[in-house]
């Protein structure tokens, strides 16, 4: 991730931006990136999971397994991430 | 933006944090999809079995211990 190109974006065309702002900008911009990619990894994940022989639509019981999906998936994250921050205390 | 406006102590602290931030998440990130292909093999329910949910932290624990075991290995070979 390049963070120096990253920062200028976000400071725009404004050579003198007030760095409040721009820290706003960057996180905000941080949060989307973030975002983005766990939507596209929600979408690999759980099109693996629930759709095993692609229909001419989605079934309900492929609609009603990609929610139970998202919520697991979130779930699991934050088992995983707890136990990553344990481990680093 | 000028780049060398960032150069000021506050600018780059805060920077160093999102850095960390952002290597933090994706950490996370790789090992809860490396974790769930490993412990969710059947189609997610309303909740985790309580072997599932065992699996997942034992899955990112276990990571952390190879890795231990990996770097020390590494060294001993310089």
């Amino acid at each position: 991730m390049d963070f120096s190109s990253m920062a200028s974006q976000a400071g725009g065309s404004n050579p003198k931006m007030p760095t409040e702002k721009f820290m706003y900008h960057f996180k905000s911009q941080m949060e989307q990136a973030y975002a983005q990619k766990f939507i596209e990894t929600l979408g690999r994940k759980c099109f693996d999971k629930c759709v095993t022989k692609p229909g001419s639509s989605l079934g309900g019981s492929e609609s009603s397994c990609v929610s139970r999906c998202v919520d697991r998936y979130i779930e699991a994250t934050g088992i995983v991430g707890r136990a990553l921050f344990k481990a680093n205390q | 933006m000028d780049p060398s406006s960032l150069n000021t102590a506050e600018l780059q602290h805060f920077l160093n944090q999102e850095k960390e931030r952002a290597m933090m998440n994706e950490m996370v990130a790789k090992l809860t999809s490396v974790c769930w292909d490993k412990c969710i093999t059947s189609t997610p329910g309303s909740k985790f079995s309580s072997g599932e949910s065992a699996c997942l932290s034992n899955c990112a624990q276990r990571y952390l211990d190879l890795t231990l075991i990996i770097m020390k290995r590494f060294q001993s070979m310089q």
